[in-house]
């Protein structure tokens, strides 16, 4: 176990590094900050002292070497737009999207199982063809739609909820609401299919025989072994979510990490998206680690 | 325990739904304001910035003079009660009395003179100097309420000037704050980044108290979520929906937003250098056939790079007509004569500009490619927009038509003709001595000279330069609270003072 862990960080560390580069690089070669900062009516000297300020003026590669020499220090450096470390800016944004994430995920993963696994012991059954008719509307309908009606429905026509923004308890909802459908018709599927396979095998005939009961049999003996594709898929969902739900986060008014990730981009706040990056991709690989454990204990297999 | 769960169910529920936001719609005096645009800094000397001016401009930070952009009052007194011209270069201002900060302390010269130097300092990217071009300023103290300005070289609208500068205390650090101080009816007492900034009316403002005791502003980049916000009590204003969301004749109104959309010719690249060329591309559009399909039934069609209220406006300047013939024509004699009419022309197009831009873009194309033009229609987002806009062009592009908007509520045509019509001007399509003497002349001239100058360097440019394809006047549209009086002006784009918001 000691040794899959440390052979995942050392490939994570490598895939970080490289990342890093490719932005610093990439990002610079497109648009200048200081046209976007400024008023289009700058002068060539407020130009110039934009840049002077904000060492825009180095060769690129003097630029970087700034850059990771900082960055050894943890110091991610302020954020041209806000004037604050743009590690600051970028934490305060994951907060929102890990919570968002967190919660969204937690759901659909508690409802998708057992729902899924109730849809594979009876297929044709009611919750099968639930299951259903929710996947094809989580794949189908787009989130900004699904988002739009969502508030029309329930914010202004019954006026249960609030259209949007945070605050309370009452502001998650919709948020929430929305970015579940797509991920729960998706592992709902896979749930269903791993387990009416599961369900075939020869140890599902023995405990029968043996006489164990249904709730016994779905929840005890074959969900255990569902879970390898189902658990990767989750993975996966959850691994989009933390890049932000850009979308969610725009029409919501949530101040997540994907729309600053977007907004810095657009604005090229290097620090910020370089910041973002890196901390997205750690709290992926995390999350990566985590998924690859949970096999682990799961299949013994992995362990060897 | 059947009944303590209930209890604790119930206890839990009520929690909760005490916990529901506040709707807006109640009788106090707090409003909630939704805006488009996210604020990332609440800086003082960046408050040109419309999504910081909105906020900040005249609620939290004054300045000495302020312009009435919507009204015929002209310049007005603001945190100057007076000025007057010492000599060509020095204006006297003199100061408000008893004017105290939201942090307590007294407002005086000092407090004048270190805003100036802060926001022309070269340790700070403020917005302001772009206003001063390469005029320098000094400022000197005579006395606690006597400021003079020197402009040099001289500079005629330096009280105007002074409608821009934003006061903060004398100890404001040379840095950007994010707590601004300053002595409007209003302070901040609360910045969640990404969720709300909310303002409240100061007991001791010099002035008359405004109506509204506490505004909340929050950010919806969605225009459909800002109307729901207000459909629902949630908000009391939002100053820009989207005109398709404009639906309720109660609660939404059109306003003039102070925008114009116009392409800007390229006369350094054939076939645009010829005149008859310039005036084919103009006479080509319908504009007309735009208003009241594309974009919004109140758009009115531009005569101007400024908006009808601004100093000097030519009133006598029609709209290009729609002649397509005459348009044919022109080509074909422009080709007749060797010009290289047959060039492609690269028409650029910012996305996301404005609703249905990317429409607007191919209609304009259709138009242009009808008369016999080659044009070639590319669209941008934001940054490598502004690359091409600006200054230096690449040597080796097409001819191109950068649609573009501009926006001068200011009252003073001085902040946009010489960035885009003078030989140096940074987004300047074209070069031509006459155009740059008209217009130094005129930013150096004042009053009625002034107007009238302005108002020749239009035509001139309509008439005799053919400078660039004028379109619209842009409006946008908002959505208000019944319960709130409040109507959107031509400078609702870029501030919202709070003191012009109040109840029914």
């Amino acid at each position: 176990m000691r040794k899959l862990i440390l052979g995942r960080v050392l490939s994570s560390f490598f895939s970080l590094a490289a990342l890093v580069v490719m932005v610093f690089f990439l990002s610079r070669l497109t648009g200048d900050p200081a046209a976007l900062f400024l008023p289009r009516e700058a002068t060539q000297e407020m130009l110039d002292n934009f840049r002077r300020l904000h060492g825009l003026n180095d060769p690129l590669i003097v630029q970087f070497g700034r850059y990771v020499w900082d960055l050894l220090h943890l110091d991610f450096g302020q954020s041209l737009r806000q004037a604050r470390p743009a590690i600051d800016v970028v934490f305060e944004g994951f907060a929102w999207t890990f919570q968002l994430a967190a919660i969204t995920i937690a759901l659909v993963s508690i409802a998708a199982i057992v729902i899924g696994s109730l849809a594979a012991f009876r297929p044709g059954g009611i919750f099968d063809r639930f299951a259903s008719v929710v996947s094809l509307i989580g794949a189908s309908a787009p989130d900004f739609w699904v988002a739009i009606v969502a508030i029309v429905v329930f914010a202004v026509n019954f006026a249960w909820l609030p259209t949007s923004g945070t605050g309370t308890v009452w502001h998650w909802i919709l948020p929430v609401a929305v970015l579940f459908i797509r991920p729960f018709g998706l592992i709902l599927q896979i749930v269903r299919g791993s387990m009416i396979q599961s369900f075939g095998s020869l140890y599902v005939k023995t405990a029968r025989a043996k006489g164990v009961g249904n709730t016994s049999i779905i929840f005890v003996h074959t969900l255990r072994n569902a879970m390898l594709p189902v658990i990767t898929v989750i993975g996966d969902q959850a691994a989009a979510m933390l890049n932000g739900a850009v979308i969610i986060e725009t029409i919501f008014g949530f101040p997540g990490v994907g729309k600053l990730m977007i907004d810095s981009i657009l604005q090229r706040d290097f620090n910020v998206v370089l910041a973002a990056i890196m901390v997205t991709a750690l709290a992926i690989f995390v999350m990566n680690l985590l998924i690859d454990i949970a096999y682990a204990i799961l299949d013994p297999r992995v362990r060897t | 325990m059947k009944r303590s769960l209930m209890l604790l169910g119930a206890a839990l529920l009520s929690a909760v739904h005490l916990a529901m936001p506040a709707s807006a719609q109640n009788a106090s005096r707090d409003v909630t304001i939704v805006l488009g645009e996210g604020v990332d800094l609440m800086e003082p000397c960046m408050s040109t910035r419309s999504n910081i001016g909105r906020v900040l401009l005249q609620n939290i930070n004054e300045t000495l003079t302020e312009f009435d952009v919507v009204g015929d009052k002209g310049l007005m007194p603001r945190l100057a009660e007076s000025w007057d011209q010492q000599n060509d270069n020095t204006w006297r201002f003199h100061l408000r009395k008893n004017v105290k900060f939201s942090n307590g302390s007294d407002f005086d010269a000092e407090d004048v003179k270190h805003s100036i130097d802060r926001a022309m300092s070269k340790d700070l990217s403020c917005e302001t100097p772009r206003y001063f071009g390469s005029t320098k300023i000094t400022a000197t103290v005579v006395d606690p309420s006597t400021i003079d300005i020197t402009a040099e070289p001289k500079q005629a609208i330096l009280p105007l000037l002074m409608s821009i500068v934003t006061i903060v205390p004398s100890d404001t650090p040379v840095e950007f704050v994010r707590d601004p101080i300053g002595t409007g009816p209003y302070k901040m007492t609360a910045w969640n980044v990404g969720q709300n900034i909310v303002l409240e009316r100061r007991g001791d403002y010099w002035g008359d108290a405004p109506q509204v005791e506490k505004a909340t502003y929050v950010f919806r980049t969605d225009p459909a979520v800002a109307a729901a916000m207000v459909q629902t009590g949630e908000a009391d204003i939002a100053p820009s929906i989207s005109v398709t969301d404009a639906t309720n004749a109660e609660t939404d109104q059109a306003y003039p937003n102070s925008e114009v959309f116009y392409m800007r010719i390229d006369q350094g690249k054939p076939p645009l250098q010829d005149k008859r060329i310039r005036e084919a591309l103009n006479l080509a559009i319908d504009r007309q056939a735009f208003v009241g399909t594309l974009v919004p039934a109140e758009t009115t069609l531009a005569t101007a790079m400024v908006p009808p209220t601004t100093l000097g406006f030519n009133k006598d300047i029609k709209p290009w007509p729609f002649d397509p013939e005459k348009a044919k024509a022109l080509v074909a004699e422009a080709k007749a004569d060797g010009i290289a009419v047959d060039s492609k022309i690269t028409l650029i197009g910012r996305s996301n500009l404005f609703p249905n831009v990317l429409e607007v873009m191919e209609a304009i194309q259709s138009m242009l490619t009808d008369v016999g033009l080659n044009v070639d229609l590319q669209m941008y987002e934001v940054a490598e927009f502004e690359d091409i806009y600006g200054k230096p062009f690449a040597e080796d592009r097409t001819a191109q038509l950068v649609a573009a908007q501009h926006d001068n509520a200011r009252g003073d045509p001085v902040f946009s003709m010489f960035f885009k019509y003078h030989s140096n001007g940074p987004q300047s399509g074209f070069s031509d001595p006459k155009v740059d003497q008209m217009i130094e002349e005129a930013t150096a001239a004042t009053g009625e000279d002034r107007a009238k100058k302005w108002s020749e360097l239009f035509a001139y440019l309509n008439n005799d330069v053919v400078a660039d394809v004028l379109l619209f006047n842009q409006v946008s549209f908002a959505r208000v609270n019944p319960r709130v009086a409040f109507k959107p002006t031509i400078a609702t784009n870029s501030q919202l003072q709070l003191s012009q918001v109040g109840f029914k």
